[in-house]
């Protein structure tokens, strides 16, 4: 004696519409939830791509000005080999900040045919023999005023800087979207609640003519499921609208320095839609289940 | 069929509803169970189909101590023991037809089934001409009969009816009744909780007679009082 899914299409069918805002409402408390527990993970993933190979390394980064005379860019040279602080040195010409600009835009094509070698500065990556920050920061402070010098970076400490502000930002968007998932089962709890009140004459009768209770349960139970699906499916859309907004304002805006580092994969979006998918139906599901064995115990 | 053995049922509000109740019904048998408001009618049907559990004694009903039973396993009871009530408790956004076909998708009767055995159960309680109609559109005593089409269209081996009859008027009661009884002529066990003497008296039945939750009278081809 199969369930007939006719049956629970029709039932659950019914139950959706019949409670028309509510149900609206917990589907878009899910969706808005949702989108930001996958925000907040492809921030978090963004974060570890762009810092992940910086984090090991303390590096100062002399960026030469783009019309810096060819002297000048030796004079810099020169004292850098020469100051005991420094261990190594590697100079980045206008091919090689250009082959690493391709690798690090590849995927806006856009960018990458706007930008011509001439447009970067050349630059020496510095390693320093002192790890501590003072030292390095005070080694910066000679070279960022001498002549040719764009401006003085220091990769290390500012990798961290950027990590720290936008994982403050992140952790919010995370306690947010727990929160907003704790409200929505919540809503799902009392939206079927209310369906089951809806219902009780026919869950009387069912019971009265022998109907087993994972019968009489399956259709509340499926409503749930698909509280947290339809919400998943809109927040699937949020996340992608997400990405796009991300991309267009910080990735592919040099001007945003701290943000633009920040870059996920078309890979990483597809996991975050897909955890958010299980976290949807996970949210339906508990919050159905609470309510249906609540309301419609044996 | 049905024995009860020293059945004591008290609420929770300390309500002593039965009180040591035996009795033992045959298969096919007709019973009236009559007595005044609160005697405990309902108690008795309502731990048949275990709605409700006794605090103390047995009860088995087609062989098995209901007592003992799973609750898994009370779906299974209930579909060999069918239900009619005063208010007739019928889903009022559905017609007749579905009414009925509803019992049966309850217990997952494939549509098959469902399509064959509703016409002809209609049909038994005389309502095929009203098929598509709403339970709101129809007498008291057609939609009792829809109740009763309800109840009996599986075939259950037991029907209880707690005061069919209880919002009809005399004439009507008499159709119900007549139906009730063709029923309980296929060899279906009928227990009936009534306060119509009229009805009793007429039919002359088993009565069991309540008083204040205890079985005061139990005589064949009994009358009201």
């Amino acid at each position: 004696m199969a369930i007939r899914l006719d049956y629970v299409m029709k039932e659950t069918g019914q139950n959706l519409t019949r409670n028309f805002t509510l149900t609206f409402a917990a589907i878009l408390t899910v969706a808005v939830s949702l989108t930001m527990v996958a925000a907040s993970y492809l921030i978090g993933t963004g974060i570890n791509n762009s810092f992940l190979g910086l984090r090991s390394e303390q590096q100062l980064l002399v960026y030469m000005n783009p019309s810096a005379e060819e002297d000048q860019i030796d004079s810099v040279s020169r004292a850098l080999e020469e100051s005991p602080q420094v261990e190594e040195i590697d100079f980045y010409n206008r091919e090689r900040t250009f082959d690493e600009f391709q690798t690090l835009f590849r995927e806006q094509p856009d960018l990458l045919s706007s930008v011509t070698a001439e447009d970067l500065p050349t630059s020496f990556r510095v390693k320093p023999t002192s790890t501590d920050a003072e030292v390095v920061s005070a080694l910066g402070d000679t070279f960022a005023e001498r002549e040719g010098v764009l401006r003085v970076a220091y990769a290390a400490e500012y990798a961290r800087q950027v990590q720290r502000s936008v994982n403050t930002l992140n952790r919010w968007v995370t306690v947010v979207g727990v929160v907003l998932i704790g409200a929505s089962v919540l809503l799902i709890f009392n939206t079927i609640r209310t369906a089951v009140f809806a219902r009780r004459r026919e869950i009387e009768v069912q019971r009265l003519v022998g109907a087993r209770n994972w019968f009489i349960r399956m259709p509340f139970i499926v409503e749930g499921l698909v509280h947290g699906l339809m919400g998943a499916l809109l927040a699937a859309g949020g996340t992608l609208a997400f990405d796009a907004l991300w991309q267009r304002n910080f990735v592919d805006q040099v001007a945003f320095e701290l943000l633009n580092q920040i870059r996920w994969t078309s890979g990483d979006v597809v996991s975050a839609i897909l955890i958010i998918t299980v976290i949807g139906a996970l949210t339906g599901a508990v919050g159905s289940g609470i309510a249906v064995s609540r309301f419609l115990r044996a | 069929m049905i024995k009860l053995d020293n059945v004591t049922k008290v609420y929770k509000n300390e309500h002593v509803a039965l009180r040591d109740a035996s009795a033992n019904i045959e298969k096919g048998e007709f019973v009236f169970l009559v007595g005044p408001s609160g005697s405990g009618k309902s108690t008795f049907l309502r731990l048949l189909n275990r709605e409700v559990k006794p605090e103390e004694g047995t009860i088995y009903v087609a062989g098995k101590d209901i007592g003992k039973l799973p609750g898994y396993k009370v779906p299974d009871l209930r579909r060999n023991v069918g239900a009619v009530f005063q208010d007739y408790k019928l889903l009022p956004t559905r017609s007749v037809h579905d009414n009925v076909a509803f019992a049966l998708e309850a217990i997952g009767r494939p549509r098959s089934a469902i399509k064959e055995a509703v016409p002809q159960i209609l049909e038994l309680v005389g309502l095929t001409a009203k098929a598509k109609n709403m339970p709101d559109e129809l007498s008291g005593g057609e939609q009792q009969r829809v109740s009763i089409a309800r109840a009996f269209v599986n075939r259950p081996l037991i029907l209880l009816a707690d005061e069919p009859t209880g919002n009809l008027d005399p004439a009507t009661s008499v159709g119900i009744m007549k139906l009730l009884d063709r029923i309980n002529r296929t060899g279906t066990t009928v227990l009936m909780a009534t306060h119509d003497r009229g009805i009793v008296d007429t039919m002359r039945r088993r009565v069991i007679e309540l008083d204040h939750g205890r079985i005061v009278r139990d005589q064949a081809r009994g009358v009201y009082e």
